[in-house]
């Protein structure tokens, strides 16, 4: 197997094509580096690419994303991977490292697809779509999502039935089901783990009716159903397709929580919640949000004005955290809480609530690393060895950390990590050439 | 104006309290409570009462009697800070507070004076058998006598002070003016409470838990009265001999359950175990076992040749009603159903 392995030598593997690590990834590309980035998913761009607005400037999410894509598929010195994984990583000296990573076929030539989604009308089976988070169905064979980059098609061969119709709808015949597994052995001369965070699952916590109720939805899904590419064109409660018009946000849902093993704050809930409840207020104007919180945590730039607007355009905020779920039989929803400024308990009554799940960390990278540790923290998000001084530097020298995969923070605090990710990643590689 | 008291929680985590300091008020705990109301809003103002160290609002507050720890919201406490087993040594506190004796709090905290109270009264049971000679007959009679006299004197002397005390304090220190109707018309809440623990069933957990507990009430109390007014010991009836076999068999199957699931913790409720609990539980299995055994062995005629089996009767009756039920777990009994009583006249007294 060893020698059936294709070397590859690049500066730098940055694993992880989200927001940081592309940044990361451009930065050290425009400065002259040979830069392969992998990213497991069929697509880059991360879970900001998914995103409908972003705080508190209320800019179009896809419309920083996508320039940002387009320029890390097109530029010379980065070569783009995705479907790919990370077996191992191995630091062979100083400036040496070796990774070896695991491509996985995705039975499409990409460069010949032109993205027609031909195939996507002739194939005949339907699956819940990942990347809508489950609101609607896609096919087996499928483009990820519309600006998906690289827009090419892919075969999910874990639902595919074999049947062919792809092959024989697909214009430019770029389907091929002889496609296998590639492994390449890379040579570079630093990392950069950029590998993000996984959300909170809410089945977790039985007693807010998640995946029981139908109309109780993550705050991922919400942004799904607000952003330009969205599913339904407009809000809707996935239980009846009625547009709602009194809903909930419940706020700390997996974090700051011991009871689900989670005790700290996911620091992005509060000002996502606030923002999705403003574009609410403009998707639906008839509409009432109440977000239950315990605490408001709004410490970024502009972000209190951006909490004091969602305020005075008639955002309710109650605090409390809401104990327990119940659905009615009309699919409408019962909070139970105590409004800690009454010290009494209340019920209330909402037709859709949108639970704003938290962050986690993304696990799996520290252990690829073999012969030396990636220290996580107690939390389990890579160690930043030297928080104050060098953010991005971790255990390993020569291997540098960016965006939430060192905790959770918000996407500028993502971009600026990634950009001090590829500082001191020039700064490591620098010290070799002089 | 409020008094607090900064050293109190330190004084709770005696009676068991895990860290009631670690809540950050989010009110799940009272939200996630089956049996919190707009009126009765626990376990945070518990919470906060003791964080505080709001010593007199928790000793006039009926509060934690109306708890019946289901342990939700200790299983769904984001930061842990167990309010179930907060309500629970509360509970434990209050005893002591209400005890005019001292003993009850002595006893909860010190584990050393509980086991030297122990040994102390079997030494005396012991000493009294050797006085006796041994003489079975002789030892039976002044049992008997024993039971009346601790029944009343316990009674009279120990836990009437103390209900009155408690009356006291959550009735009258906060100056509820309750007429005096009202206390004839909630009478039927005491009674109901005490022989039921109808609350219980308003816990989000298995009804099995109160069945267990109701018959173990029924069987102690019909047991109590089958040996010392009825006379089990002595007796010649069938029926008074058959019904106490059943009496004690369910006290100790019972008890043994209990003891089952706190060795094994399997629910929130039986997790956290304090000497107190564990003297509570295992007195009351030996009691039913001994009482069993004890009249076995009058009926195939064996306890004249065993006379140590009553005496070891003897040392467990003796400890339980001299220890555990005047100081011990036993007094929630009534605390919990005079709690209820008090509760209702209070509601009554605030419609007037």
């Amino acid at each position: 197997m060893q020698e059936q392995m294709k070397t590859l030598e690049y500066d730098v593997l940055v694993v992880g094509a989200g927001i940081a690590g592309g940044e990361s990834a451009l930065n050290l590309a425009n400065i002259g580096y040979k830069v392969l980035m992998v990213e497991k998913e069929p697509s880059i761009g991360g879970k900001m690419i998914l995103l409908s607005k972003v705080f508190p400037t209320l800019d179009c999410a896809a419309c920083i994303t996508t320039p940002k894509v387009s320029e890390i598929a097109r530029h010379p010195n980065i070569t783009v991977f995705t479907d790919t994984e990370t077996e191992k990583i191995n630091k062979k000296g100083e400036h040496q490292f070796e990774a070896v990573i695991l491509r996985k076929p995705r039975y499409v030539d990409v460069d010949a697809c032109t993205g027609c989604q031909l195939c996507e009308e002739a194939c005949p089976v339907s699956v819940t779509d990942e990347f809508q988070f489950g609101l609607v169905g896609r096919k087996a064979a499928y483009i990820p999502f519309s600006i998906a980059s690289p827009r090419a098609a892919v075969i999910d061969i874990e639902n595919c039935i074999l049947c062919g119709a792809c092959e024989r709808a697909c214009p430019p015949d770029c389907i091929d089901f002889t496609q296998t597994e590639e492994k390449f052995l890379v040579k570079i001369k630093s990392v950069v783990v950029a590998t993000g965070f996984d959300l909170f699952d809410p089945l977790k916590i039985p007693r807010y009716g998640y995946g029981k109720f139908k109309n109780v939805i993550t705050s991922m899904q919400m942004e799904r159903e607000l952003a330009p590419t969205r599913p339904f064109n407009t809000v809707l409660r996935p239980g009846d397709g009625k547009m709602p018009d009194n809903l909930a946000y419940v706020l700390c849902t997996g974090s700051r929580d011991k009871s689900v093993g989670n005790p700290i704050c996911s620091q992005i809930c509060c000002m996502y919640s606030i923002k999705q409840a403003q574009l609410l207020l403009g998707a639906l104007p008839m509409a009432d949000v109440t977000i239950y919180y315990l605490h408001i945590r709004a410490f970024g730039k502009g972000f209190n004005e951006f909490y004091a607007q969602a305020q005075d355009m008639g955002v309710t905020f109650i605090k409390g955290k809401v104990g327990t779920i119940t659905e009615k039989e009309n699919g409408n929803l019962i909070l139970r809480y105590e409004d800690i400024e009454a010290g009494v308990v209340k019920e209330a009554e909402h037709d859709m609530v949108v639970l704003s799940v938290g962050v986690l960390p993304h696990q799996g990278i520290s252990e690829k690393f073999e012969n030396q540790k990636l220290k996580l923290d107690p939390f389990h998000f890579i160690d930043q060895s030297d928080i104050l001084a060098s953010p991005a530097k971790t255990s390993i020298e020569g291997v540098f950390v960016a965006g939430t995969a060192s905790g959770p923070m918000d996407i500028p605090d993502s971009i600026l990590s990634g950009g001090s990710a590829s500082a001191q990643t020039t700064s490591y590689l620098r010290k070799e050439e002089l | 104006m409020a008094r607090i008291n900064p050293e109190f929680t330190d004084e709770l985590k005696k009676y068991g309290a895990f860290d009631p300091n670690a809540c950050y008020n989010c009110g799940n705990c009272t939200a996630v409570c089956t049996l919190s109301d707009e009126e009765n809003s626990f376990p945070r103002k518990m919470v906060r009462y003791s964080v505080l160290g709001l010593e007199s609002e928790i000793e006039t507050s009926l509060d934690p009697w109306l708890c019946y720890y289901c342990g939700e919201c200790s299983m769904t406490c984001p930061r842990e800070a167990d309010p179930g087993e907060l309500m629970m040594s509360l509970r434990r506190w209050l005893i002591a507070k209400y005890d005019w004796t001292g003993l009850s709090g002595l006893l909860y905290k010190s584990l050393t004076a509980s086991v030297a109270a122990f040994v102390l009264l079997a030494a005396i049971v012991v000493w009294f058998g050797a006085y006796e000679h041994f003489n079975l007959a002789n030892m039976m009679h002044y049992g008997h006598i024993f039971e009346f006299a601790a029944i009343s004197l316990v009674l009279l002397v120990i836990l009437l002070p103390n209900i009155i005390h408690m009356w006291w304090l959550t009735v009258m220190k906060p100056k509820v003016k309750a007429p005096l109707s009202a206390y004839f018309k909630a009478i039927g809440e005491l009674i109901v409470h005490m022989f039921t623990q109808k609350r219980t069933l308003g816990c989000d957990d298995n009804q099995f838990r109160w069945f267990e507990h109701f018959i173990l009430v029924l069987g102690y109390l019909s047991l109590l009265f089958t040996t010392v007014v009825l006379g089990w010991f002595e007796t010649q009836s069938m029926f008074i001999i058959v019904l106490g076999y059943v009496e004690s068999a369910v006290i100790f199957v019972v008890t043994f359950d209990f003891v089952r699931r706190r060795i094994q913790k399997d629910k929130e409720i039986s997790k956290h175990s304090q000497p107190s609990d564990w003297f509570f539980v295992i007195w009351l299995f030996l009691m039913g076992l001994t009482a069993f055994v004890v009249r076995l062995f009058i009926d195939i005629d064996i306890l004249d040749a065993n006379v140590w089996m009553y005496q070891v009767q003897l040392i467990i009756l003796v400890q339980w009603a001299l220890i555990i039920v005047p100081f011990g777990k036993w007094t929630h009994f009534l605390y919990r159903s005079f709690a209820m009583y008090f509760h209702r006249i209070i509601e009554l007294s605030a419609e007037n």
